[in-house]
């Protein structure tokens, strides 16, 4: 398996608020490893996101460099950048971002289609997946007739179609009960093993960190802690 | 992956049915208003042509400078070698007919046969007496004899309703025709009225007198003359093409005006004219087109203007679906050609719908018209009472193209904001779904 997936080298990212300049992130170096997964915690501010928006390609460090697969993301023009996200990322949101006017099966659907593939090649693969989150019966629905735990696995099944290597996960239990977050929780654990894709969590949530391999504690932008191999897992 | 997403444009109502609708009515108004336009407009032109001027008309140029005195005297001869000619020199489809235009007095006795009543009419002689000609077809002289017959003999006279009515004079009754011959000696020429016609044109029905061209001839002494060559081409040909036609023919003018018939007088010299040249409709055909150049210019900006809020607030709508995808990786120009796509795909659904809608009033518009006989009663222009309108393909062009183009800039116009939008913030953005 493939090391280090992702690496940072020195990363500070400073965004410009009026007259004054605001650091993000502060010098932070990571390495992400090929089926990874792991979460960053910290409080509101902290960093997380700035930096899912940095590994997942939708932003560029101020200073530093962020490598994929030895591949510095920085040098790359916007194109490539997408066609990084397009082939390579799987994302999931809080409020799932489903497509309010496609069934369960054209939501799983779609990233696929952006990708390029013919949707009479891939119906299997697509249903193949909804079957994985147990959303088979629920195949025809709209996200509208759905829970939010069928939602999230509804989008945690879009993530996944495309055999991503990284799947960047912000807050993706913070709209949902514990009983819904453990049931997430373990289906992403479960996929994690099944599909070997890094799994990377922004997230506040307790819950979550009981179920990481890997905590990554950010403060005022700063790597404060770096766990691995808790939970007692490996 | 655009049938994907049309699949979800026509599942959203709320981002189908508004610019769906605004490009569907906005292209139904159009048809119909191109349609009304060019019905009204090409039907006056129609008019004019088969009544007066023809879509061509050869004339005599000392006639045509005088034209308002009808100054027979100026008349062209050679009237068989002239036919040959024009046969010979001009397209098989265009079709030329002798006509006589000429003015008189008309003179109505009393029982006594003591002048009751004089006018001054304008008279056109054509050929009235060839069952089921051109001549009869074109100026529809069955549907326009409210009573009466067609000449059969020689001077029998049809008159306009309306003259008639002011004259007080009915079917049967003999007039004298006072006017000037050839040779400019004075003609007095008895005429029996045998039939009432009403073309529907008010400057027409309160003035004219038709007789056939033979009478005319012998009436004013003009054997072998004519006044106007009236050629016309079939229906589908429009006013640039009467004038292609037109340009193909002066050189063979020239050579014959160069050197002319025996028949001929020394000043003779014809003139090859199109309906644009008469009566200034060329000028008027100008500013029409300018004018529906502009009534379909401020449409298709008002339809832009309205598509655009419609693209802004189908963006809105949607803008969570644009940041998932720029996300997910599309690149910003694809989303933006995929909306171009979508922009289209409605333009054409509402262009499809709006031209059948466009289409069928107009359609009900050509066939039925409707009668502004009163508002035309005291207007000097030859257009016919039942204004109609006309189905046209380029009604139909200048309708769709519009329209489609319309959708597609609308959409683009307020899908500039795409380009716009940063990646960094789609994060934050989404998860405030």
């Amino acid at each position: 398996m493939n090391k280090n997936l992702i690496k940072l080298k020195h990363v500070s990212k400073v965004f410009k608020v009026g007259e004054e300049n605001f650091t993000a992130l502060h010098d932070v170096s990571l390495e992400i490893d090929s089926g990874a997964f792991m979460s960053f915690v910290g409080p509101s501010g902290s960093g997380k996101t700035t930096l899912l928006n940095l590994i997942g390609g939708l932003d560029v460090p101020t200073t530093g460099d962020i490598y994929f697969k030895e591949e510095g993301l920085s040098s790359m023009s916007r194109e490539q950048m997408a066609r990084y996200r397009r082939e390579n990322i799987g994302f999931i949101f809080q409020t799932y971002n489903l497509l309010p006017v496609y069934s369960v099966y054209e939501n799983v659907l779609f990233p696929l289609l952006l990708n390029g593939e013919k949707e009479k090649d891939v119906q299997e693969r697509v249903m193949d997946i909804v079957t994985k989150v147990g959303l088979e019966s629920q195949a025809k629905k709209r996200p509208s007739q759905l829970s939010g735990g069928q939602c999230q696995r509804v989008a945690i099944a879009r993530a996944l179609v495309k055999d991503p290597l990284l799947i960047l996960a912000d807050e993706p239990t913070a709209n949902l009960d514990s009983e819904n977050s453990l049931q997430i929780l373990e289906l992403m654990r479960e996929l994690n093993q099944q599909y070997q894709a890094a799994v990377v969590f922004s997230t506040h949530d307790e819950k979550v960190t009981r179920y990481v391999r890997r905590e990554v504690k950010l403060e005022d932008g700063r790597i404060v802690s770096d766990k691995n191999n808790i939970n007692g897992i490996a | 992956m655009i049938g994907f997403l049309l699949r979800g444009v026509l599942r959203d109502k709320s981002r189908f049915l508004f610019p769906f609708s605004v490009v569907t009515i906005g292209v139904a108004l159009v048809v119909s208003l191109v349609g009304f336009m060019e019905g009204v407009f090409m039907g006056m032109i129609d008019m004019t042509a088969n009544l007066d001027a023809g879509h061509l008309r050869l004339v005599n140029k000392p006639f045509y400078d005088e034209e308002h005195l009808r100054p027979l005297d100026r008349s062209l001869a050679g009237q068989k070698e002239t036919r040959v000619w024009l046969k010979k020199n001009s397209p098989e489809q265009v079709e030329w007919f002798p006509r006589i235009r000429w003015g008189a007095i008309l003179d109505v006795p009393d029982e006594n046969g003591e002048t009751l009543s004089q006018t001054p009419v304008v008279g056109m002689a054509l050929d009235l007496k060839t069952k089921n000609s051109m001549e009869l077809k074109r100026m529809k002289m069955e549907e326009s004899l409210v009573s009466g017959r067609l000449p059969e003999s020689p001077n029998e006279m049809l008159m306009g309703d309306q003259l008639a009515e002011t004259l007080g004079v009915g079917l049967g009754q003999s007039v004298t025709v006072l006017g000037q011959s050839f040779d400019g000696g004075m003609v007095a020429d008895n005429y029996k009225i045998i039939g009432l016609v009403k073309f529907g044109v008010s400057a027409m029905d309160k003035k004219m007198v038709l007789i056939d061209i033979s009478d005319a001839q012998n009436s004013f002494y003009m054997e072998d003359m004519i006044t106007d060559w009236l050629g016309f081409l079939p229906p589908q040909y429009s006013l640039e093409e009467y004038e292609v036609v037109k340009k193909d023919m002066q050189e063979p003018l020239k050579r014959w005006i160069a050197s002319p018939p025996e028949s001929w007088a020394k000043d003779d010299h014809p003139l090859l004219l199109s309906v644009r040249d008469q009566q200034n409709i060329g000028a008027i055909a100008d500013k029409f087109y300018v004018i529906q150049s502009f009534v379909v210019g401020i449409f298709t900006f008002l339809m832009i203007l309205v598509l655009w809020n419609a693209g802004i607030l189908s963006g809105i709508h949607r803008y969570g679906e644009m940041g998932l995808r720029l996300a997910f990786g599309e690149p910003h120009w694809k989303l933006i050609l995929t909306l171009g796509i979508e922009g289209l795909m409605v333009g054409i659904l509402g262009a499809i719908a709006g031209s059948i809608f466009g289409g069928a009033y107009t359609y009900f518009l050509q066939e039925v018209g409707f009668n502004m006989g009163d508002n035309f009663a005291q207007t000097g222009m030859m257009i016919n009472d039942v204004v109609r309108a006309r189905l046209t393909i380029g009604g139909f062009v200048q309708a769709v193209l519009p329209g489609i183009f319309a959708s597609v800039a609308g959409t683009l116009v307020a899908s500039l904001a795409i380009y716009k939008r940063s990646e960094a913030n789609l994060f934050r953005e989404l998860e405030a779904g």
